[in-house]
This record gives C-alpha cells, sequence and structure tokens, in this order.
C-alpha cells in the first residue's frame, strides 16, 4: 500500500506514483462511494479527487497559518507525509507497514532531487515545472510518468536491499590492481580517445565510470572536470540501474556451482599480479573468483524479465539507445558552485549487470552558467525586496545589478539570431529596466517583485528551450556518434573480458564478514562510511533464494538484516537531534554507532556541537539533500585552515560480548578500516 | 477551574490547543463551523483561529480516514503536533511543541477524555444534558489539572505524584493502608486511596484511576469545605463529600490488584522504587489472592436498605436516564432498575460470588424484577464482554502504530467509549489536608449505617495520620549528588527524581531532551533494554525492564573527546556508574 504523489497549489495531480494495492483501495473506495456503479472513473481522476481536500486544506493552512501538515498517522498505522516545495505538494503514504514517517520523508526528497536531474533548473520556477510533469500530450505524460515511476520503483528496491543505498555512499569494490588498472586505462585510453575523436558532435567526456550493479569499479574525472557529487553519482547510479536492472535472482551465480565447476583455477588468471596486501584477509578479495573457471556464467534470463515483472515500463522503450539521457549535474568551478548544469548521460552495457557510463560537456553549457548566474541575482534581488529593503540596500551583492544589466542585454543579444525564441525573455528585461532604471519610476522597491518573478520564470523558460526540448525532429540529435559509443564499449568489453565473471561474483560479495571473525570474535555485521568522499564498505548481506551470505539464509539471515536497517534509521534518529555516538542493547545484540573527524593527517578533532534539526528537517543522507556536506561545513568553520573529514562506524555485536571488548573492536575497525593508504585493510 | 489555572505556570503548559469539535452541528450547507466547536483551548483564542482550526484539522482528518478506513490517531503539523480521537462525530485534538514525544501527547489526549468520561459519564449524553458552558469548565479544569505537573519530565511521563517514601516513617505508609483496608470491611466500599495535599500516599486502586480521583480532590481543596454544596453532609461536618463517578469495566477490574500489591509493598518495607509490582502480577499466587479476596464477595445480609436514588449530582438530576442509555439499549432499563429497586442491590451482591467479572454477573441479577427473558441476554453479553476485554489487551498492545506502543495501559478512549460505564460514586473525608477517597456503591450515600461506621472507624487513625504528616518536613529532597537521573515506575506510574521542579533549568535541559528520545525509543522497541547516547554536552544512560525505566546522566567529566569509538571513554562507564548511585534513592538496577 504505496503511493506518492505531487500536486499543484490548484490541487491538480501533476505525477502520481501507486503500487497495485494501493491502486486497488483507492478504486474500492470510488466504487464504493458511486452508487450507480457506473464503471469506475479513469484511476487519475479518483486519485485527484480523493486527495484533493487534503491538498487544499495544507494550502489553507499555510495561507492563513503559516504552518502546514506535515504527517498523519491513522489507527491502523498508515502513514501520510506531505511537504511542500515551492508551489508543489508531495505527499507520500504507506499502508503496509514497510516504510516509516522518515522514509516516506526521503522519498519525496529524493523524487524532487530526480526532478532536478532530470529537469534542471526548470524546477525553479514551478510554473514551467508543472507543464514539465503534466505535459498536455497525454502520450508523452504517459511515458514521462512511466519513467519517473520506474526511477522511483528502482530506487525503492535499492533503498531495501542494497546497503550503499541505505546509508547513501558508494561502494567501491575493493581490488586496489584491478581498480587503478580500470583508471588507468579510462584515462589513458578511453577518455583521451573519446576526446580527440571528431564525431563527438562537439561534446567533452568529462566522467567515465564503470558500475558492477551498483558497486564503483573505476571512476575517472578528466582533468578541467569538477568533481561529481556524491549526491549526483547515486541519482546516475540508480538511473544505470532503472535502465539496465541487475537481475539478483538470475545473474547471481551460487557460488557452491562456481566452485564445483571449478576445475583449472589456479589464481594467477584472475590476479595478474599479486594482491598488494599481504596480511590478513587479502586472501578472501581474491578466493571465491580465484576457483571459479571461466564460462560458468549462463544469463539465461535476460534483465528484460526483470523489468516487466517489477517495473512494468517496457510498454515504452526507449527510442534508441545510442540517445543521451539529458541530465543536471551540479558543477563546482573556482568561481563558485553552479547547480543543475547539462550534461549528457551515456549507458553503455557492457555484460549485464556490468555498465560503462559517460558524462559529457555539452557545446552549449556555457548558456547554463550564464542563466544561473541571471537567476541567482533576481532571486537574490527579489528576497531583499520582500525583506523590506529598498533602493542601494536591495542591489548590494557580489554582482552589482548594474553588472548584470550589462551582461544580461549581452546574452540576450546573443540569443537573437540563434532558434532560441527570447522575445518574452526581451519584453520582460525591458520592462524591468523601464521599472528599475528609469528616473522617476519606482526602482527598487516592492514594486519591482513581479518584475523579479517574470524575469526568472523567462530565464526558466530560455534554458528549458536550450536544454530539455527535442530539437527539431529533423535535424540529427546532437550526440556522441553511434559508431563512437560502439567502440567506446567494445574497447572496454575488450579490456574487461576476462575479469567480468570474477567482477559479478566480486560485486556479490565484495568483503564477508568471515576475514573478520577471527580477530573480532562476536562481531556480526559493520559499516564503515568515510563520509568526505561519500564512500562505503561492508561485508555483504546478499539475501537472494539461491545465494546465500555466511548468515545463511533464512528467518535469522532476514532477522539480521532488518535490524541493520533499523539501525541506520534509529542512528539517524539521533544524528538529527545532535548524538553522535549511539550504543544499544537490544535483544541478543549490541549495537553501536559512532560518527567523528579526523583532519587530513588522520588526527581525531574534537567533538563538536552537531546541529539540532527538527523532526520534519531533510533526511540524513547524502542522496536527496547532503547532510554531510552541510555538516563538515559547519564542522569546518571551528576548523579554519584545516582538511576536515567525517567518517561513520555501526557496528553489530552479540549481546553476550562484553561492553569493553565490543568497544575495542570498534575502536580497532575505526583505526584500521580506513587507514592512510585509503585501501581498507582486508 | 479558575483557581486552577492560576496555579499553573505558563511555562510549564505542555498543551498548546485543545479542541472538541463535534461535527453532527456541522453538517449543512449554511452551518458555520463555531457551531460545532464545543470547547477550545486555549480559550482566548480568536474565534475565526478557532474555526480555522477545528475546520481545517477536522476536515482533513476526516479525509485521511476516509482513504486509509481508519480513524487518523496523530497529525503534525510543522511547531506542533496533534494527538487526535475521532468517535462518532465527535473530534478531539490536543497540540503539543513537537519536542513532546508523540506517545506523551497522546497518552495525555486519552487521560484527558478518560477523566471527562469519569466524572460525566458518556461524552456525548454529557452534551445533551448539559449546557455546553458547563461542560467547558470541566474540560478546562481537566486539563489545567493535568498539566499542573511541575517539571519538564512531567511532559514526558504521566506520572502520579506521591509523597517522598524516603522521607517518611515506613509505618505511616502502613498506617494509610491500613484504613483503608478497614474502610473494605464495609461491603459497598470497593476501593480507596488516601492523599496528603496533593499527593498519594496509599492506594488501592490503578494508577490511572487515582489520578482521576485527584482532580476532584484538588478540586475540592481549593474550593475549601462547603456546607451547602450539594455532594457534603451535614452530619460530618462538612468533611465528607461525595460525587458520582463512570468506571469501565477494564479499570473496575483492575482495583483488586492494586489494593494487595500496594499492601505488601508497604509492609516489607521498601519504599516506591521496587521492581516488585511486576513480580506481583506474575506470581501464581497472584491468581489465588485475587479469588479469596473479600473484596468482591460481600456479606449479602450487608445489603443496603434504603438504595434510593443517589444525592443529587450536576451532570445527572433525579430522573435523568442514566448516561449509558445511548450507548447500550437493553442496559438502560437495567440500571434504571438497579438505581431504583432495593432489592436489585442486595441480589446483585448476592450473585456477584467474588468473582473478578463480579460486575458482570452483577448485570445478570440487575434486573432484580424478575424478568425472566433478561437473564440469558446478560449472560450473552457477559461473555462478550470478557471476550472483548482480552481482545481489547491485545489491539491495543499494538497501539496507535509506534505511537502507542504501551497500549495496555493506556485504554484507548475511543474504544473504551463503546464499553459500558458503571456508576460509582466517589467519597471523600477529609481532614485538613489529609483525604481518604473511597469507591463505594451508590448506595452507600444512603445507608446511613454503613456511612456512619466508616466515618467513626477511620476518623481517629486519619487525624493521627495527618498530625504526623504535617510534621515532616518537605524540604531535604534526598541525596544531590554530581548527577542527574530520573526513574520511572511503569506499574505504579510514579517518578523518582533528582532534577528540581522549576521547569528548564539551562544545565537540567539536554537530560530531558534525551530522556524524551530515549523514552520514545524504548516505547518504539520492545526488545531494547538499554542504550548510550551522547552528544558534545552530554552523555545520558537510559535502561528499561518491563516494569520500570532509568535515565542517568553525570555531571562533569572529560566529556571532550573525539567521538571516536574508545573503551577509556567515560560515557561507558554510565551504566556501572548509575547502578552504584541509584542505590542510595533506592533504585536496584542489577
Amino acid at each position: 500500500m504505496k503511493c506518492l504523489l505531487i500536486a499543484s497549489e490548484s490541487a491538480e495531480v501533476l505525477f502520481h506514483w501507486t503500487d497495485p494495492e494501493f491502486q486497488q483501495n483507492v478504486q474500492k473506495q470510488y466504487g464504493a462511494s458511486q452508487e450507480d456503479g457506473q464503471g469506475l472513473p479513469a484511476f487519475e481522476d479518483s486519485i485527484s479527487t480523493l486527495f484533493a481536500p487534503i491538498i487544499i486544506s495544507c494550502i489553507t493552512m499555510v495561507d492563513r497559518l503559516r504552518d502546514s501538515y506535515t504527517s498523519f498517522t491513522t489507527e491502523n498505522h498508515h502513514i501520510y507525509v506531505l511537504h511542500q516545495f515551492d508551489e508543489c505538494l508531495y505527499i507520500a503514504v504507506n499502508g503496509d507497514g514497510e516504510e516509516g514517517e522518515c522514509d516516506l520523508r526521503r522519498k519525496i526528497y529524493v523524487v524532487k532531487k530526480m526532478t532536478e536531474v532530470l529537469f534542471g533548473m526548470v524546477t525553479l520556477s514551478s510554473n514551467l515545472l508543472r507543464k514539465e510533469l503534466r505535459p498536455q500530450d497525454t502520450e508523452q505524460r504517459a511515458r514521462l510518468w512511466k519513467h519517473l515511476q520506474s526511477l522511483l520503483q528502482t530506487y525503492g528496491h535499492l533503498r531495501e536491499n542494497d546497503q550503499s543505498f541505505l546509508v547513501e555512499a558508494v561502494e567501491r569494490l575493493i581490488h586496489p590492481t584491478l581498480c587503478e588498472q580500470c583508471i588507468e586505462f579510462l584515462e589513458r585510453r578511453l577518455v583521451q580517445q573519446l576526446n580527440s575523436s571528431g564525431e563527438r558532435a562537439g561534446e567533452e567526456v568529462m566522467h567515465a565510470f564503470i558500475l558492477v550493479h551498483t558497486k564503483l569499479l573505476a571512476f575517472y574525472s578528466s582533468r578541467n572536470a569538477s568533481s561529481l557529487s556524491t549526491s549526483d553519482l547515486l541519482v546516475l547510479i540508480i538511473m544505470a540501474q532503472n535502465m539496465y536492472p541487475s537481475n539478483t535472482d538470475s545473474d547471481d551465480p551460487n557460488p557452491e556451482d562456481v566452485e564445483s565447476t571449478s576445475g583449472s583455477g589456479p589464481e594467477s588468471f584472475y590476479t595478474p599480479e599479486p594482491s598488494p596486501p599481504p596480511d590478513r584477509g587479502s586472501s578472501s578479495s581474491g578466493e571465491k573468483p580465484g576457483r571459479g573457471s571461466t564460462p560458468v556464467f549462463e544469463f539465461v534470463d535476460p534483465d528484460v524479465q526483470m523489468a516487466e515483472d517489477s517495473l512494468q515500463t517496457l510498454e515504452v522503450p526507449p527510442p534508441d539507445p545510442s540517445t543521451p539521457r539529458r541530465v543536471f549535474l551540479e558543477v563546482s568551478l573556482k568561481d563558485g558552485l553552479y547547480p543543475m548544469m547539462p550534461h549528457s548521460m551515456y549507458c553503455l552495457p557492457l555484460w549485464p549487470g556490468i555498465t560503462l557510463v559517460l558524462l559529457t560537456k555539452i557545446p552549449t553549457s556555457a548558456v547554463a552558467m550564464s542563466v544561473y548566474t541571471f537567476l541567482e541575482a533576481f532571486a537574490k534581488l527579489e528576497k531583499r525586496l520582500s525583506e523590506g529593503q529598498e533602493g542601494s540596500a536591495a542591489t548590494r551583492g557580489q554582482r552589482t545589478i548594474h553588472e548584470v544589466r550589462g551582461k544580461l542585454d549581452k546574452f540576450i543579444k546573443a540569443l537573437g539570431p540563434t532558434e532560441i525564441q527570447s522575445g518574452q525573455l526581451q519584453k520582460e528585461w525591458i520592462e524591468f529596466k523601464n521599472l528599475a532604471f528609469t528616473r522617476g519610476g519606482p526602482g527598487f522597491s516592492r514594486h519591482l517583485i513581479p518584475s523579479c518573478k517574470k524575469m526568472k520564470t523567462q530565464l526558466c523558460a530560455v534554458y528549458r528551450q536550450c536544454f530539455l526540448l527535442e530539437s527539431g525532429s529533423s535535424s540529427i540529435p546532437q550526440r556522441l556518434s553511434p559508431g563512437l559509443q560502439e567502440r567506446a564499449q567494445s574497447m572496454v568489453q575488450e579490456k574487461l573480458m576476462d575479469w567480468k565473471d570474477f567482477l559479478l561474483v566480486k560485486s556479490r560479495r565484495n568483503i564477508t564478514m568471515v576475514s573478520y571473525l577471527e580477530d573480532f570474535p562476536g562481531l556480526i555485521h559493520f559499516i564503515c562510511v568515510d563520509r568526505s568522499t561519500g564512500q562505503m564498505i561492508a561485508p555483504s548481506l546478499n539475501l537472494t533464494e539461491r545465494n546465500t551470505s555466511e548468515l545463511g539464509k533464512g528467518p535469522l539471515a532476514q532477522f539480521i538484516r532488518r535490524k541493520v536497517w533499523t539501525l541506520v534509521n534509529t542512528t539517524r534518529r539521533y544524528l538529527q537531534k545532535g548524538y553522535s555516538t549511539v550504543t544499544f542493547r537490544d535483544g541478543d545484540f549490541y549495537f553501536c554507532y559512532f560518527l567523528w573527524f579526523e583532519n587530513e593527517t588522520g588526527f581525531k578533532l574534537e567533538a563538536g556541537d552537531l546541529p539540532v534539526l527538527s523532526d520534519d528537517s531533510a533526511p540524513i543522507g547524502m542522496l536527496a539533500w547532503d547532510y554531510y556536506r552541510k555538516l563538515l561545513r559547519y564542522y569546518s568553520k571551528s576548523h579554519q585552515g584545516e582538511v576536515v573529514k567525517c567518517y561513520e562506524l555501526l557496528t553489530v555485536h552479540l549481546g553476550v560480548v562484553p561492553a569493553e571488548i565490543i568497544l575495542q573492536h570498534c575502536r580497532q575497525l575505526a583505526s584500521k578500516l580506513w587507514e592512510p593508504s585509503r585501501n581498507p585493510l582486508l | 477551574a479558575l483557581v486552577m489555572t492560576e496555579l499553573m505556570q505558563p511555562d510549564s503548559r505542555r498543551c498548546t490547543y485543545f479542541f472538541l469539535y463535534d461535527g453532527s452541528k456541522v453538517k449543512g450547507e449554511g452551518d458555520l463551523t463555531r457551531e460545532g466547536i464545543c470547547y477550545f483551548y486555549p480559550e482566548e483564542t480568536p474565534l475565526d483561529e478557532q474555526e480555522l482550526l477545528c475546520g481545517q484539522l477536522a476536515g482533513a482528518g476526516r479525509c485521511v480516514s476516509e482513504l486509509s478506513s481508519s480513524p487518523v490517531c496523530v497529525l503534525r503539523l510543522r511547531r506542533n503536533k496533534f494527538a487526535i480521537r475521532m468517535k462518532d462525530d465527535f473530534f478531539w485534538a490536543l497540540g503539543c511543541p513537537v519536542e513532546v514525544p508523540t506517545i506523551s501527547v497522546c497518552e495525555l489526549l486519552d487521560q484527558l477524555i478518560n477523566l471527562f468520561r469519569f466524572y460525566n459519564g458518556s461524552v456525548r449524553r454529557s452534551y445533551q444534558l448539559n449546557r455546553p458552558e458547563t461542560l467547558a469548565s470541566r474540560w478546562a479544569q481537566y486539563l489545567s489539572h493535568l498539566q499542573s505537573g511541575s517539571s519538564d519530565l512531567h511532559h514526558i511521563f504521566s506520572c502520579l505524584r506521591t509523597i517522598d517514601a524516603t522521607n517518611i516513617d515506613p509505618l505511616l505508609l502502613l498506617k494509610a493502608a491500613l484504613i483503608l483496608q478497614a474502610c473494605q470491611r464495609c461491603p459497598l466500599v470497593s476501593a480507596g486511596c488516601v492523599l496528603f495535599r496533593g499527593r498519594v500516599v496509599s492506594t488501592q486502586i490503578s494508577p490511572e484511576l487515582t489520578m482521576k480521583v485527584m482532580v476532584h480532590e484538588s478540586e475540592t481543596y481549593t474550593k475549601g469545605p462547603r456546607c451547602n454544596d450539594p455532594g457534603t453532609f451535614n452530619s460530618f461536618g462538612g468533611a465528607v463529600s461525595s460525587t458520582t463517578v463512570f468506571l469501565t469495566r477494564s479499570s473496575l477490574a483492575k482495583f483488586l490488584p492494586f489494593s494487595k500489591t500496594r499492601l505488601s509493598r508497604t509492609l516489607s518495607n521498601t519504599p516506591s522504587t521496587e521492581s516488585e509490582p511486576s513480580d506481583a502480577f506474575s506470581s501464581p499466587s497472584f491468581s489465588r489472592r485475587l479469588s479469596d479476596s473479600s473484596v468482591f464477595s460481600p456479606d449479602p445480609s450487608q445489603s443496603g436498605a434504603d438504595p434510593t436514588p443517589q444525592q443529587p449530582d450536576p451532570p445527572f438530576s433525579n430522573g435523568e436516564p442514566s448516561p449509558e442509555a445511548e450507548e447500550e439499549v437493553p442496559e438502560e432499563s437495567n440500571y434504571e432498575s438497579f438505581h431504583s429497586n432495593g432489592n436489585g442491590v442486595s441480589q446483585m451482591h448476592n450473585e456477584a460470588g467474588g468473582s473478578l467479572f463480579g460486575e458482570d454477573s452483577r448485570l445478570n441479577g440487575g434486573g432484580g424484577d424478575g424478568d425472566a427473558a433478561r437473564g440469558p441476554v446478560f449472560d450473552f453479553r457477559g461473555a462478550e464482554e470478557s471476550r472483548d476485554h482480552n481482545v481489547f489487551e491485545e489491539v491495543s498492545g499494538g497501539g496507535c502504530g509506534n505511537v502507542q506502543g504501551r497500549g495496555a495501559e493506556s485504554p484507548d478512549p475511543a474504544r473504551s467509549d463503546d464499553s459500558p460505564l458503571i456508576p460509582m460514586t466517589l467519597y471523600l473525608h477529609r481532614v485538613k489536608g489529609l483525604v481518604l477517597a473511597l469507591l463505594v456503591e451508590p448506595c452507600f450515600l444512603s445507608d446511613t449505617d454503613s456511612m456512619e461506621e466508616v466515618y467513626h472507624s477511620s476518623l481517629a487513625s486519619l487525624n493521627g495520620l495527618e498530625a504526623h504528616l504535617r510534621t515532616v518536613s518537605p524540604g531535604a529532597s534526598g541525596p544531590q549528588g554530581p548527577y542527574l537521573f530520573a526513574h520511572f515506575d511503569c506499574v505504579q506510574s510514579t517518578l523518582t527524581t533528582n532534577l528540581s521542579a522549576r521547569p528548564g533549568g539551562a544545565l537540567q535541559r539536554p537530560f530531558v531532551r534525551a530522556t524524551s528520545l530515549l523514552h520514545s525509543h524504548f516505547c518504539n522497541t520492545e526488545t531494547l533494554q538499554e542504550a548510550i547516547i551522547r552528544s558534545a554536552g552530554a552523555a545520558v544512560y537510559g535502561t528499561r525492564s518491563v516494569a520500570q525505566e532509568t535515565y542517568f546522566q553525570q555531571h562533569g567529566g572529560s566529556l571532550r573527546n573525539s567521538g571516536i569509538p574508545n573503551h577509556q571513554d567515560s560515557a561507558f562507564s554510565l551504566p556501572g556508574k548509575a547502578r552504584h548511585r541509584l542505590l542510595k534513592h533506592g533504585v536496584n538496577l542489577i
């Protein structure tokens, strides 16, 4: 019983996603209320009718009481979470007990983040976003909604099953040698070749990475690229998973099969060079795949099956696999942070489960930067004016309004000859100038606020034309040529051919608890996260029908998994309220959570006061709203001139282990997992 | 009500809004929202704001309820959270600041509704019989009483205020218990409690019921005895008063356990802080003690001679139908006959047979006028009731999601509103600051012999007890020490703490905040046994068992550290320190 709904202030449904149970429930209710039983109305109509009173009441509360609903709970444990972003109201509902209030709030923020990645700065204008989310054309709307719905479903699946999406940090495959080789390959061979090719249509590859399921094998950013934020990277992984879903049951080989069929098995095949860490645990990283022989894996079921079952998305297949997806990602340059800059995303499947992702900067991206600069200037001005500041007080700021004036004049002039329709923008700009700069006019006062709003909308409209609309169907879509894409694909396939089976197994059991048991008796599970880089490691907890983790399968393993998931939610709750150390004894288990700061040399910094946030604050994590980045910024204020790093450790122990021993374990894990080499000790 | 409002410190209010909205009054197009507002707190809220809140919350609440086919129980705004109860057309909402644990807000609303029902009977019927202003002043009175808890911790735990047992000669507690037992010799007396200056000295009834009784006690205390009060009796020099109260079947059933445990605890000379009560429940001897208890098997010969209708009482004057009429039609006639028929009462006692669910059999015999057809009907109902009772325990165990994890303790009023209320009489005998409160059969008041016997047999003991308690200096509230602690006894609903009573001491705030979070966590996670949480400013240890919750914070020490796991970290020595330090407060954590 799940539902997510985006509605406008006029109670129009801009997007909805429901699971079959919820849909049934709504139809049943609607059937009941319609006594004549003239057949059920369209589902969209019923859902909008049923939610309309809540939406209208919510708007009324904001208008008249300056307060709004954040949640409802019913006696049968249904939860409704509401959140308003600008003029869009998001409502998430759960009625099956699988999600709590915080999960639903997180989901709302994730959907918001996805719209930002998909629509960029158009999300800054509620009016335009409304049109974008709910296209007039029903077919187009169906296609878009399907896409968003399946993204949401993929996210839900990952959040429930993948530890890296549980803690919202990227998991790397732990195989330093191979990783290094691959990064080198991406740099020296792939990206260099792509960027020097004449078939790239002016695009420039900024980032290239290889995913094995959801785990990162190698990531390379070109020298003039800004770093990719963890939040964006996580969304891109969701998108890649959505395009090429991992079929958890069928493409996941049973390790026993691997071992039984392994006849040859000398490790030399899979590990061309000996693994560098010579000490404890090193064997585990290579042992399983080492015993596997080459042609074990038959991908009997194509991913298509899974997609049909769980996602129901294949009715409208993507038009052309070589057409890139437009994504809007954050770019940080020397002169500042530019959110939602247009990129093209190429998702090239190498083998089922292994994907190469290329992110390119498009030639017109400079326009986006200008638009952002102007948008920011008008937003600031509007804010000051609405706070009651007038005249020069309102125009104070980094870029004076006069500077903006000159630039915007030039910008509009430059747009003129292109096919972008900037007439409306020009008209509003002339009006603005008349109001603001004319002697005897109202000048910089409250009267300018509507004009500021109009300018913002027009800027967003230009941005939309530039980056969201398909350029006329006649012209060839602008992209890396299909041939170039194919070449990139086969280059990497060739490189990884001998490794692919190993990688698929490795991604399922990246590190295993077995290698820790001897040194940490009583330790059942742990998760370690480096929040400064947005990376995590944890022993695998895969529980599929055929493949079991070391915990075995069945109720016990499932129980531990549930506990780990609950633990993460619980510790977030305490962190939200400013608690950075939490330990508790729950049933037969002892749980620990620690968050701490270090400087670059590994010196432990003193724990400071952490901000105390309200219950309905943005979710703690890195995917939708980067709490940790803000935390680091907040903390760094008191540590000027130092590079501050932030780490988290979660552990699950057997309750019978004495507390002192547990704490010693935690201490050892904390210091060993992130040694200066940055290669987790294994 | 006025006096109570003054007593309440404005900054100790935990409730920001409370209202009761009757949707049945606002059905037509032209009906004004204000018509449906039965009571709104704060009363000075402008009417249009009242209308806005009532209209919107009730409207949105109903819409959500319809979507989920279940009433809304919690509604949050950004700045306030509301516990909601929806029953028939009534919509109750109680709003608190968001820091207050949700479970506490729900508990407070349940208490408030139950309190109203305790003194007035069914809500719907009360509104049919009384002017809204009269009832509004009652809501105000109950609300201010429930909010009068003095420390921040009272926002988290709804607890009974007891006298500081560590400061008192245990013999005095024993004496109080004996007074209560002596009163029970009269078969019309069910159980009772002894209160001193708004605090419990000894009680035989459940904490929830004791809390309810204390509202009337504090009201008569602040008013002072007035001889012309309808509920006072001139013959006893104005010291005795009474009022009609209404009990649910389940709260009646809870009488007995508490009268016994309280006594045994008093005798064993271990004041108010042990974890025994839970044992008392589970011990095999418990049920035996119950069954051979004398309380519900009164001597038939002592039946009330003249049980004509009880003394006039504001909500139900003579001749009014009893409040249950609307809820259980068959019962109406039963109670009418019960109220007017002397033989009915005596017969009832004959048949009660001393079982815990004696009231069921009372119902059977209640129609003493010999209506044969009614008997089996009631039999059937009786069985259903007791089964219902079990179902109720299960259902409320799940409570309202995570919100009411400890359901069994706070009966869901929406559900209990369905169960018939049984009228009883609350008898109060005041000796200066000391009050003997007894729940008695309604006919007790007309039975002059019984009344005199109870009065005279306890008078001397009460005087003596009062004289002793008066001399106990209230000061020296236990050892202070370089730590803070709070110990909540979930069975007796008592709180032991060394926090100063004034709200919001800056030093105490981190402790209260941590306690509030941990309490919510304990309530939501049944398997959670203990936890240590640390912010930059404070490390707090919390531990709980079935019967108690304890929170502990050590002052000073070097809290400054990096937060990286370290077994020498002082935060992890808290459990040991708590065990050691709290022993002298009578808190045993081993």
